[in-house]
């Protein structure tokens, strides 16, 4: 008996590592923020191999002539969870998936979808072709396996801004350029859910790798704010259904402002910019340090330069 | 090989990293470029007191911004010498105080990978003070084509210089800013490009307020930030990059 069990423990030694090898899956659960109206919440953490990626809000709203997907997830093996999701919750065909900017969080599940149903903003579509390859490479870096498969799929379509009406829902439906410079944002006029992408981060910094300028994202969080919204749901962070998250937005974009500007003005190198305090009502905002140092790299030189004078030779 | 041959040669062997200290952060390279940059036989100790501030990753490969702060080192500074431990050529930048202390400095480099970067100092005694620092990195910063070559209009820009100078609690801090594509000579095609010589005097006493050499680790587009203990009336900026082309400004005056 003894040398059996030593056997099995043996054996079980051996075939530990196959047996147990993990499958990766993302679990996705959908919450029905509005009538028809369903949202995929993820973490607010960064990208990481225990995540997969899934730090990402994405919607999927079903009318009565088809669904519309809006935005497809940081991977095929989330896209291809995200459809098995959407199938279970109706017999409605998937009429529009639409990719809200080109930020690879929001498009890389975009395989596990049919072509002629992926839509995106001519902007973005261009960004996305110029970007998708290294936003790869950087998605396999910093997720790993969850992205096995995964390719960078370019919508055919161009959506316009403007009207959409998707059966007995009617779209507006807007570009703007705060994040990436192409930055699609939907209202649902019928329900007045604002799917905000990008636009808008709540509870979770804001990214800048891409954005023109703090000031005119700043412009435009007040634009979206004055539109007649019942329910906001952030590109990352919870969904509200009040200005809270637009207050944080604008409040957070001005602290980001100021902070590069007066650093510029006092000569400050990137350096110490990146350590910076970051004031304690932006302590429920996560990954803030993080998104500072990055913000710093991509933003500060521009001050910097606005704030030395040309030395005549 | 005898147990005698063993010990005498790890005692001829010894005393070339006498020396030495254990490396914190246990960089393959931490030898090689102690003895390339400082010397054979030399004096190191860590110091906390040189503080190298880097960000915990870069976000830009290409550059990377790196600021040394002095101001609470007791010691005097003769010399600092910066390098990027794992980059290709990894040397960034040697400095030479003047009479007046030198009590912090920044720019940017480039990482080719996740590594260590070092800067020593050398106080009167002869003695090595160093201070590290650890950044994460997607890399390839070094082998990046800059972004000067893809903008045919760069020679527009070629050698514009901004500047400031910025009073602090104690003496002056001096900021500017040269466009140059300080190719590393790292890209197929492109040869080496950069800045090697810079030098601040004072432009009365034409004393020299700093002497630095700039390598290949260093950034496209440098921005420089000096503070030195005391004002100096109106500084002078001079920069010789390898091909010759000089460069000179004013830089007090604005205060």
């Amino acid at each position: 008996m003894i040398a059996r069990g030593l056997l099995v423990a043996l054996f079980s030694l051996i075939a530990a590592p196959v047996v147990s090898s993990p499958e990766l899956a993302y679990n996705l659960e959908a919450r029905e923020v509005a009538p028809d109206t369903w949202v995929i919440e993820g973490s607010t953490g960064n990208f990481s191999r225990d995540n997969g990626g899934n730090i990402v809000n994405v919607s999927f709203v079903i009318t009565d002539d088809g669904v519309v997907v809006i935005d497809t997830g940081p991977s095929r093996l989330y896209g291809e969870a995200l459809r098995r999701l959407v199938e279970s919750k109706t017999s409605q065909p998937i009429r529009y998936v639409l990719n809200t900017h080109h930020h690879p969080d929001h498009v890389f599940g975009n395989q596990a979808f049919e072509p002629e149903t992926l839509y995106m903003l001519e902007t973005g579509r261009q960004r996305l072709r110029e970007d998708g390859d290294a936003f790869s490479d950087n998605m396999y870096r910093m997720v790993g396996d969850w992205m096995r498969g995964t390719d960078v799929v370019v919508p055919p379509n161009t959506l316009q801004p403007g009207i959409l009406d998707v059966g007995d829902h009617r779209f507006q439906i807007l570009e703007l350029t705060g994040h990436t410079g192409s930055d699609m944002v939907l209202l649902d006029e019928t329900t007045g859910v604002l799917f905000a992408s990008d636009m808008v981060f709540y509870n979770r910094a804001l990214t800048t790798p891409q954005s023109p300028g703090l000031m005119i994202w700043a412009g435009e969080i007040a634009r979206l704010e004055a539109l007649p919204y019942r329910i906001v749901v952030p590109g990352h962070g919870p969904v509200v259904s009040d200005d809270s998250a637009f207050r944080q937005m604008s409040d957070y974009l001005e602290w980001l402002y100021q902070t590069m500007s007066m650093a510029a003005s006092r000569g400050l190198s990137a350096s110490e910019v990146m350590q910076q305090s970051i004031p304690h009502r932006f302590d429920g905002i996560e990954g803030a340090r993080y998104e500072l140092i990055r913000t710093t790299s991509h933003l500060y030189p521009k001050y910097e330069q606005a704030a030395l004078e040309l030395l005549p030779e | 090989m005898t147990r005698l041959t063993m010990t005498l040669l790890l005692l001829a062997w010894a005393p070339a990293w006498a020396g030495i200290p254990v490396d914190p952060y246990s960089s393959p390279m931490w030898q090689y470029n102690i003895e390339r940059y400082l010397g054979n036989v030399t004096s190191v100790v860590l110091d906390e007191q040189i503080r190298v501030e880097v960000p915990p990753f870069a976000e830009n490969s290409s550059q990377v911004p790196l600021t040394v702060d002095l101001k609470d080192f007791s010691g005097t500074a003769r010399e600092i010498v910066a390098w990027v431990d794992l980059n290709p050529i990894p040397h960034l930048f040697s400095l030479t105080p003047g009479p007046t202390p030198t009590t912090l400095l920044s720019l940017n480099f480039r990482v080719q990978q996740a590594t260590t970067v070092r800067v020593a100092v050398l106080t009167d005694e002869g003695v090595w003070h160093l201070g590290s620092a650890y950044v994460d990195a997607a890399g390839g910063g070094c082998t990046a084509p800059s972004m000067t070559i893809a903008n045919p209009d760069w020679e527009k820009n070629f050698g514009t210089i901004r500047g400031g100078a910025f009073s602090r609690v104690e003496g002056v801090r001096y900021k500017f800013n040269v466009m140059h594509p300080m190719d590393s000579g790292m890209v197929s095609g492109v040869p080496v490009f950069h800045i090697e010589n810079v030098i601040m005097r004072d432009s009365v006493s034409e004393e020299p307020l700093l002497t630095m050499t700039l390598s290949e680790s260093a950034a496209e587009n440098p921005m420089l930030v000096f503070e030195l203990e005391q004002q100096a009336p109106d500084a002078v900026l001079w920069m010789r990059d390898n091909n010759g082309n000089e460069f000179e400004r004013r830089l007090g005056g604005q205060l």
